[in-house]
């Protein structure tokens, strides 16, 4: 799991006083992540714009950063905002309350709760090994796209950046059991896409 | 008994570090001792999303230029 860079209180002392140089070691280290952050809820175009926009808003904020969070949560709370703020504009909003859809591993358990279909064997190690494999990265890729929003954000900031539950929940708002929720069913659907990607070798 | 499908939705636990009651983490353990489809399952769970696709390179001096400079001008003193 990706660790974030350490925050040195000389660090935040600069950026606070508006030293450039700091700031822009600022973006050069987090902004291809606020990016992927961005894109799970907008098109790239907007993504870009999101984190541009945040970039302004972080940088007039700066000087009033209080340390009470890493950097990299304070700033991924900000472009979250964006992103919101723009989906809004279009008429968009996005929920975290949890439809009532079954994850994609339920049709595998029989009604007495076992395995129906019990997962494959998965080849982990060789030339074959997990998404070294040019077309399972590619099906994944699809998959990732073809998520719902509040799924892939979940996913994005926990599994791929690492971040706590409790941060997670507090910047979106959302209680801990709902972002779980969320969490397990998008694990579930890559699990299944990989199970059934070592069975057939397609996506 | 904790059946498959319990098992399967407690696994996130166990990769998540989340505590569990000790009674669900002893039937938890149980059970992936016994099953080998769970053990299975949760093995593959951990190696997909270690693997997954991530972003984390830095960005480039260019691009990092073209974001200082629609930043607010400094403020002279
Ligand atoms: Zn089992």
């Amino acid at each position: 799991m990706p660790t974030a860079p350490p925050d040195s209180p000389d660090f935040v002392e600069r950026l606070r006083q508006g030293d450039r140089a700091a700031f822009g070691e600022l973006v050069k280290t987090h902004h291809n992540m606020l990016l992927a952050t961005a894109r799970t809820l907008l098109s790239p175009a907007d993504a870009e714009e999101a984190v541009q926009d945040a970039w302004i808003a972080a940088h007039r904020a700066i000087a009033r950063f209080e340390g009470r969070s890493q950097l990299r949560t304070w700033l991924t709370r900000i472009v979250i905002n964006q992103a919101r703020m723009m989906l809004r504009r279009g008429g968009r909003e996005i929920q975290f309350d949890p439809t009532d859809e079954q994850d994609a591993l339920a049709h595998r358990f029989r009604a007495d709760g076992h395995w129906q279909q019990a997962p494959r064997q998965w080849e982990l190690a060789g030339p074959d090994a997990l998404l070294t494999r040019e077309e399972l990265r590619r099906c994944m890729e699809k998959t990732l796209g073809r998520m719902p929003d509040n799924q892939r954000l979940v996913l994005e900031l926990r599994d791929l950046q690492g971040m706590e539950f409790d941060d997670i929940c507090n910047m979106l708002d959302v209680s801990a059991s709902n972002v779980r929720v969320l969490l397990h069913r998008a694990r579930a659907r890559l699990f299944e896409l990989v199970d059934h990607f070592q069975e057939t070798g397609e996506c | 008994m904790l059946k498959c499908r319990h098992a399967v939705d407690k696994a996130d636990a166990l990769v998540d570090g989340t505590p569990l009651s000790r009674r669900e983490r002893l039937a938890l353990r149980f059970h992936l001792l016994i099953c080998h489809h769970c053990r299975r399952y949760l093995r593959q769970l951990r190696a997909l999303l270690g693997s997954l696709p991530r972003q984390e390179d830095a960005l480039d001096d260019a691009r990092t230029q073209a974001i200082l400079d629609k930043l607010d001008p400094p403020q002279s003193h």
